[in-house]
């Protein structure tokens, strides 16, 4: 049984991701439409959807799933029961 | 309070009205955006509006926001071909003839800009130079957008939508800057005042004030992390109000402005019931809450000057409220001041019905406030063309509902809207008349007098307006902007008259129109031909085309070309050509084609003293 993530969910929706994709490998580098255009709008989105805001070095480092999990982890946020 | 989203959406097609709504919720994300796009993508486009290009210049990076801000504007409701142009090249544009915002068949070019961008020293005046420097770089600025706007209205044939500077955000030394000459408060309010005169000196062009508008959205409509990442200041939740605020400024570039305002009286023009109360019993005047229903009159009022007309329509004893609008002192609003009253116990559906075929307008050009739940919800069941204003009954929502409507937007009053509510008095007087046995007898009765003349410089801005707003006695209901009319006027042999018409309640202003154009074979085609519906019956039509034939022949044309364009409103226009004599050579679902060759003459209706185009 796969897991509910909201993170993982999220992502495939905003880039059109193949829905059994495997959560690590969303990443900036392999999915074309992540360019900064897009990653100005995954910024607010990100930060509407689970309620946080992020900091300038935070912003930097937000380039995959993982990475995007792990800031959320630090602010407390659980995406996934 | 009613947000300017509910307004817009009620005029969405229903199958996209929840996911617009969605959007625009409190706390709005991108995919939601992204939904209420499809869904309107989805929709019949015959449902959303007309498909119009809308050009967008900005000092800062639009692109990110861009599908927020097309979201507001699809709520006008309209299909935006939006275009932008690359960051912070406005004057570029404005200035390049060779340009897409000189494209001649787009909707309008909109400019934000702000002064952060445009000229950021003012914000740090000390280290640029000292405040004198930086005033010298406002005035500098000042004129290189003056430059550049004359030089696009000059040649563009789009109008041209200037945003006003909101003031700056981030900004240090608040208590400085604020008393500086040459600081940012004094450079911002000094550019918009500047902005307004020019606004007011040429022709097509407008202001939209987002200076207010940021005042009144607040912080929230700005991020200031977006503005450092992506030189782009707006959050989401402002670049979708700001597309609901540009939209509502060009609505009336595409939907006619609503004519009549329909007023109940018991708790919406006084507190209280009269029947109920007595005269004695109403609130009206200066206290709480008597005060907000004469602030509702004093609107109306203000409505009424502006060219809309006051229709009442309450359920009561027309004696008492004859002596109420007598007796009480605080009264803003007067008997007379309705153009037309219906004060009755029939239902207030059936009593419009009446007033649109009196006055001769659409029952799509009344908007209504009552505070009765249920006759709002009768009027929505069996008028739904009727645009119902308020959504509530308090009397602090009707007010905010009345001054926060877009129904009745217009860029400019005219002499003719100042007037119109005094001709459509006499025109009551007038048809209570109408009754007499002998038509003609009574129509010579009026001492009608036309002056039939070629359009000329003073009178373009007026056939402007007729052709875009006429809608039941057009033949082609072709919307000429200014520009069109003048090219057209400009082909030689084209002949444009205008028929203003007076009797002897007064002026009524040019009321017919007719624009004719020459065609092969040495012809002349009517491009267009309308009257004003305040004027029909009176043999307006019949004198236009006198004069015409008259012209032509003196010409030499050898015929004349008509067509008949159908629309769902111009139904009573449809025959006009036969009448006249006109052979029909061409019928297709979308124009009927007519020839008269050779053109007959005709002399105008005996009861119409004219000046024979003089």
């Amino acid at each position: 049984m796969v897991e509910t993530d909201r993170l993982r969910d999220l992502l495939v929706e905003f880039f059109a991701l193949a829905p059994e994709i495997a959560a690590e490998d969303i990443v900036q580098e392999r999915i074309a439409k992540w360019d900064s255009l897009a990653m100005v709008q995954l910024i607010v989105e990100i930060q509407t959807v689970f309620g946080v805001a992020f900091d300038v070095e935070e912003i930097d480092q937000l380039t995959s799933y993982v990475q995007i999990r792990q800031a959320l982890d630090r602010k407390g946020v659980k995406v996934s029961p | 309070m009613q947000r300017p989203v509910d307004i817009a959406v009620s005029r969405l097609p229903e199958p996209a009205r929840a996911a617009v709504l969605a959007a625009f919720g409190e706390a709005p994300t991108w995919m939601s955006v992204r939904r209420a796009n499809a869904a309107l993508e989805a929709v019949d486009a015959r449902l959303r509006g007309p498909d119009v290009a809308i050009h967008l210049l900005a000092s800062f990076n639009v692109e990110p926001v861009e599908p927020a801000l097309r979201l507001g504007l699809e709520c006008i409701p309209c299909r935006p071909q939006l275009r932008i142009a690359p960051l912070n090249t406005i004057e570029q544009h404005l200035l390049d003839k060779t340009s897409f915002v000189y494209q001649e068949d787009s909707l309008a070019t909109v400019v934000l800009w702000r002064i952060e961008e445009l000229i950021p020293e003012v914000l740090l005046p000390y280290s640029s130079g000292g405040t004198e420097v930086v005033r010298g770089r406002v005035e500098q600025l000042w004129g290189r957008i003056e430059r550049a706007c004359r030089a696009y209205r000059g040649t563009a044939k789009s109008p041209l939508f200037l945003a006003t500077f909101p003031s700056p955000r981030q900004m240090s030394g608040l208590v400085l800057n604020s008393q500086l000459v040459g600081g940012a408060m004094n450079a911002v309010a000094e550019l918009n005042r500047k902005l307004g005169e020019l606004a007011a000196s040429l022709p097509g062009l407008y202001l939209l004030d987002w200076n207010w508008w940021a005042a009144q959205e607040g912080a929230g409509a700005f991020d200031p992390m977006m503005e450092q990442m992506a030189r782009q200041p707006l959050s989401l939740r402002g670049a979708l109000s700001l597309g609901l605020f540009v939209g509502r400024h060009l609505r009336p570039l595409v939907a006619p402005r609503r004519k009549v305002l329909v007023l109940d009286l018991d708790n919406t023009l006084w507190g209280g019931i009269l029947g109920e109360d007595g005269v004695r019993g109403l609130k009206l005047g200066h206290d709480f809450p008597g005060n907000i229903y004469r602030r509702i009159q004093r609107e109306a009022r203000e409505l009424k000057d502006q060219g809309v007309l006051l229709v009442l329509v309450s359920k009561n004893d027309e004696a008492e409220v004859r002596e109420a609008f007598r007796e009480l002192p605080d009264m803003e609003l007067k008997w007379e001041d309705f153009v037309s009253r219906r004060v009755n116990f029939n239902h207030k559906h059936e009593n419009l019905r009446e007033i649109a075929d009196e006055l001769g307008l659409g029952i799509d050009s009344f908007a209504m406030l009552d505070d009765s739940d249920y006759e709002r919800e009768q009027m929505r069941m069996f008028q739904p063309e009727v645009l119902v204003i308020n959504q509530r009954s308090d009397p602090l929502h009707m007010l905010q509902a009345l001054q926060s409507t877009d129904a009745f937007d217009a860029y400019t009053v005219s002499a003719e809207d100042r007037g119109r509510h005094r001709e459509y008095e006499l025109r009551e007087a007038r048809s209570g008349r109408g009754h007499e046995a002998n038509l003609e007898e009574f129509l010579r009765s009026l001492h009608l007098e036309a002056t039939v003349e070629r359009i000329h410089e003073g009178t373009e801005q007026r056939v402007v307006q007729m052709l875009s707003k006429t809608n039941q006695f057009n033949l082609t209901t072709r919307r000429h902007r200014l520009e069109e009319l003048k090219a057209l006027m400009a082909a030689p042999g084209s002949i444009g008259l205008t028929l203003r018409l007076s009797d002897k309640f007064g002026d009524q202003g040019i009321v017919g129109v007719l624009l004719a154009v020459p065609a092969e074979k040495g012809r002349l085609r009517i491009d267009s031909y309308l009257v004003s519906c305040r004027a029909l019956g009176r043999g307006v039509e019949e004198c236009l085309w006198a004069e015409l034939a008259k012209q032509a022949r003196a010409g030499k044309f050898a015929g004349i070309i008509g067509e008949y364009i159908p629309t769902p409103k111009n139904g009573l226009a449809e025959k006009f050509f036969d009448k006249l004599g006109f052979a029909r050579f061409e019928k297709t679902s979308s124009v009927t084609r007519y020839l008269m060759e050779p053109v007959k003459p005709v002399e105008p209706p005996a009861w119409l003293a004219s000046n024979g185009g003089q």
